[in-house]
């Protein structure tokens, strides 16, 4: 694959362009393969900006999101990934009340493409590429038909936490990291668009059910598992998709990066 | 690694985990560490539902997992919960019901579960069912801190004994307030694990620290825990599932709800937590993160329009180079080099103050600038020049100083510093100068007035004699002491008078002065401050009218004392300091002369008060001896300005001052009053006969005998006040 670095500092006036540039080089893997793998970088990308933008976890999350929607039906071939994944990132600011500037949006993704560098000038070729990402948000809107407010699993997953750890021994509970594990786990979902797939009950039951799972904690049982008061119409076959799609990106990961 | 928790998960998961760890964790010095005593634990199939790919995962990850610093969870949570116990409305976050409500728990699991977790000083609401005289018996409820768990059918029943009850500072029986059917809310006080017994109290300090400002004792049917409230109604109604009670929580769409749990369950969100190898936050360097570019590249942008304003100013538009720096500081506020830039075109233009803070503000961030030092030095040196100009030498003398400090090779600071500090010690010359020609002048005056003294020194021993026979009726004690004290003080005064040992008379003094000014501070302060600040301010203004009367006595002398007076107002000006370090007590008297004169204007301040406190015992003693000396001194080197009228006074002064000093009463200061009205021209505090007194005297030896008189009548009179 390209460079990103090279895409991202040429000027990029207008988006057709970049069409043009994209050179159709041979397939090696099929299409949607390397497409998986390369939203997978891109939405590591995300991610990593986040954290370096001081991005709450929430807006993060919707950032991803709008990028997997925007990607349900465009093509990878039209547009490049990483300019909409800055402008997600932007947009999803806004949404999310916490806005970020686009100087430190350009900032943190040309040093994230040409580690080290010194900072950008403010010449043309910054406000060229501040004007791609104001373009690009717009574009983002159109293509999502301004449907840009998602419902998250974070909210269930919290009061799902408080709610388990009401049934365990206190002392148990502060000594396993349910908590952290669990929402480290959540996070990760969004390398891939199993996020969009599911739905966000479910999303965070599995995440709490692997957490329980992996440290060994077993809950008590009555009439129902705990899992299914939850959320009504859960199956543990949900749980399990759920489950082994998210291990299928840990797995990509060690493929991708 | 956390061993306790690898073995929890091994034990629930098994064997083929284990070996999947070995495999996985090979490399990992932390598992080999643990592997050993791992090997000995037991493992039962847990579940039977084991499912390879996520003890897969979980041997993968395990050195995240079981990593003793991914535990961020605090006990900080314990804290947080009992903000949720408000009303429903207010509620940050959802409060949910029990969640084995709704699982259905069994009743026996739910007993021993409950047995398991209480701990003392948990809180719990029941109803009372029954009282005795040894205390009464709860039904409990629910739970209402510590633990969130549906008890209400398991049927508990705890006691609260009588002791556990807080009496109410009368002196009925406690349990009078109480009835059965009242709903109460009390801590666990002791747990019986095996006989499955509970104890309540209705301490406060029952209760775990982080639920003590809850109160017990009797609630309401609407102080009832919400989680219970809800539960109550989501048993009833089998419609009302989890999810369905959550959405309808007013809580639930709180939209911080994300952040405040967050923080109530421990998780930070700067530093986010991840399962991926990537994401670590040990691998996000600080330098990447967007506040720190953001820095970087504000300097960067800044000195470029500095860079554009220095051009700027070279070709000599000053109004754009100002406009560039502006704009520079706009980017980037407290740039180095924009302060700088901006300073130095503040100071070509003459705005010196502006130059100045620029300069001061680009130092604090860059203590080392070169630029910065050189061009404050000099802006400093400008500075100083214009104080020059506004006679405040002192403060040009800082500036230059301070200019040379930050710059020694300044070499206008050093020019500037030597001639200004050239001009303050010629000044201070010409000052000593002065002070010497007056002391010359007085020299030479007292061969001719040392005659009249003696002849006054002779008068006034006789007036002592008299007075000393006339006081000996006093019954004051202070009197008799001070009488002969200032007996065998004039006889010392006398006999030393002759040396001219002014110098070690004026050090004793000095040290009498301090002596005694402490012991008067030990005294009541006040009340004996005010009377001597009093009678001191009068003895300053009779001291005033007595040097002007020597003045105009002294008509020969009066041009020089006239002269020597305004040297000496300068020399108070500039040398106050430098006369009180001079040995030369002659300077001393005269500067605190006037120094009198100044802090009488100011005699308010205590400082003022105890320095002319000083300077007035420096002066004329507040002792008798130290006034003598002084008063001797006066006389002797005042050349005949003070003669025999003066001594006199003098004398009498002392005895005032001493009794008003050791005394304090008021007599004593309207005696003084009485005194200094008739030695002041002005005032009329008193209707004393100081009217006549208050005459300028021309021709001294005419008017001595009146004095004499005068001075006889009072001391008769100050003889008939001490025995009323």
């Amino acid at each position: 694959m390209e460079g990103p670095s090279t895409r991202l500092c040429a000027s990029q006036a207008g988006l057709q362009s970049l069409a043009d540039r994209r050179d159709s080089s041979g397939d090696a893997e099929s299409d949607p393969a390397r497409d998986m793998k390369t939203h997978f970088r891109v939405c590591r990308f995300i991610m990593e900006s986040g954290v370096k933008l001081a991005m709450r976890s929430v807006p993060v999350v919707t950032a991803c999101v709008l990028y997997h929607r925007f990607f349900e039906r465009a093509s990878l071939c039209a547009y490049e990934p990483y300019l909409v994944a800055m402008s997600c990132m932007y947009l999803a600011g806004k949404v999310e009340e916490q806005h970020i500037r686009t100087r430190d949006i350009i900032n943190v993704s040309h040093r994230y493409f040409n580690s080290g560098s010194a900072p950008l000038e403010c010449d043309k070729d910054f406000w060229d590429l501040r004007d791609s990402v104001v373009q690009c948000e717009l574009l983002i809107l159109r293509q999502l038909n301004f449907h840009v407010s998602f419902e998250h699993p974070h909210k269930y997953l919290l009061h799902y936490l408080l709610s388990v750890k009401s049934l365990v021994n206190r002392h148990a509970w502060s000594r396993t990291p349910i908590a952290e594990t669990s929402w480290a786990l959540l996070r990760d979902c969004y390398h891939g668009a199993m996020c969009i797939r599911h739905t966000p009950q479910h999303i965070a039951i599995a995440m709490l059910y692997l957490a329980l799972n992996s440290y060994g904690v077993e809950l008590p049982v009555g009439d129902k598992e705990w899992w299914q008061v939850l959320c009504e119409h859960v199956t543990k076959a949900d749980i399990d998709a759920v489950i082994s799609d998210l291990l299928q990106l840990y797995d990509m990961e060690a493929k991708c990066i | 690694m956390d061993k306790d928790l690898l073995r929890q998960c091994l034990t629930y998961h098994g064997e083929s985990l284990f070996n999947k760890l070995k495999c996985e964790q090979t490399e990992n010095p932390d598992f080999q560490a643990v592997v050993s005593d791992l090997c000995k634990a037991t493992y039962e199939r847990g579940e039977g539902q084991g499912s390879p790919l996520v003890e897969q995962f979980i041997a993968r990850k395990a050195d995240i997992l079981f990593c003793p610093s991914w535990k961020t969870t605090t006990l900080q949570e314990e804290e947080h919960e009992e903000e949720e116990e408000e009303e429903e409305a207010t509620e940050p976050c959802a409060i949910m019901p029990p969640l084995e409500l709704f699982m259905e728990v069994s009743y026996e699991e739910r007993r021993s579960m409950l047995y398991r977790d209480l701990e003392r000083g948990d809180i719990v609401v029941g109803r009372i069912n029954n009282i005795r005289e040894y205390g009464f018996f709860l039904t409990l409820l629910c739970m209402a801190g510590g633990l969130k768990r549906d008890i209400e059918d398991l049927e508990l029943s705890c006691l609260c004994h009588i002791r556990e009850i807080p009496s109410t500072g009368s002196h009925d029986d406690p349990l009078s307030y109480y009835q059965i059917g009242d709903l109460i809310r009390g801590g666990v006080k002791d747990i019986d694990r095996y006989q499955e017994k509970i104890t309540v109290s209705l301490h406060q300090a029952s209760l775990s620290p982080s639920l003590k400002h809850i109160k017990l004792g009797v609630i309401t049917q609407e102080e009832l825990p919400i989680h219970y409230s809800r539960s109550v109604r989501a048993a009833a109604d089998s419609s009302e599932t989890y999810e369905h009670i959550l959405s309808r929580c007013h809580g639930y769409h709180n939209p911080s709800v994300v952040d405040y749990l967050l923080k109530k369950v421990g998780i930070s969100d700067t530093h986010p937590p991840s399962m991926m190898r990537g994401l670590q936050s040990k691998l996000f360097q600080e330098e990447d993160f967007a506040s720190a570019i953001r820095k970087k590249q504000s300097a960067s942008w800044a000195l470029k329009c500095v860079r554009a304003g220095v051009d700027h100013f070279k070709h000599g538009h000053h109004v754009e180079a100002m406009n560039e720096y502006n704009k520079a500081l706009e980017i980037d506020t407290n740039n180095v080099e924009a302060l700088v830039a901006r300073g130095a075109l503040y100071a070509n233009k003459g705005s010196i103050m502006k130059a100045i803070t620029d300069f001061e503000l680009a130092l604090e961030s860059c203590p080392d600038h070169r630029n910065a030092k050189k061009y404050l030095s000099q802006t400093l040196v400008e500075r100083g020049k214009q104080f020059e100009g506004q006679e405040k030498l002192v403060t040009a003398e800082g500036m230059y100083r301070r200019a040379l400090s930050l710059d020694d090779s300044n070499p206008e600071a050093q020019e500037a510093l030597h001639k200004i500090t050239d001009t303050i010690q010629k000044s201070i010359r010409l000052r000593e100068e002065a002070l010497a020609k007056e002391q010359v002048k007085a020299k030479g005056s007292q061969t001719s007035a040392e005659k009249l003294r003696k002849i006054l020194k002779e008068e006034k021993r006789m007036k002592k004699k008299q007075k000393r026979s006339a006081s000996s009726t006093s019954s004051s004690s202070s009197s008799s002491r001070s009488t002969s004290s200032s007996s065998s003080s004039f006889s010392h005064r006398r006999s030393k008078k002759k040396k001219k040992k002014r110098r070690r008379r004026s050090e004793h003094g000095n040290k009498r002065h301090r002596r005694i000014s402490s012991r008067e501070s030990r005294k009541s302060e006040e009340a004996s401050e005010d009377e001597e600040s009093d009678s001191s301010r009068r003895e300053r203004k009779r001291k005033d009218s007595r040097t002007r009367r020597w003045k105009n006595s002294r008509s020969p002398d009066k041009q020089e004392k006239r002269s020597s007076r305004e040297r000496r107002d300068t020399s108070r000006e500039r040398g106050k300091n430098n006369n009180r370090r001079d040995s030369d007590s002659k300077r001393r008297n005269l500067d605190e002369n006037t120094k009198r004169r100044v802090s009488c204007s100011s005699a308010e301040s205590d400082y003022s008060r105890k320095s002319s406190f000083h300077s007035e015992y420096s002066r004329h003693s507040g002792s008798a001896p130290r006034m003598r000396h002084d008063s001797s001194k006066r006389s002797s080197f005042d050349g005949g300005r003070c003669e025999s009228r003066g001594r006199e006074e003098i004398c009498e002064v002392e005895e005032r001052e001493k009794e008003s000093i050791e005394g304090g009463a008021a007599e004593e200061n309207s005696r003084s009053d009485r005194h200094s009205k008739r030695s002041e021209s002005a005032g009329s505090q008193s209707g004393s006969t100081s009217a006549p007194q208050a005459r300028p005297k021309k021709d001294l030896p005419a008017n001595l005998l009146d004095i004499f008189n005068q001075i006889a009548q009072f001391e008769k009179e100050k003889g008939v006040r001490p025995k009323k």
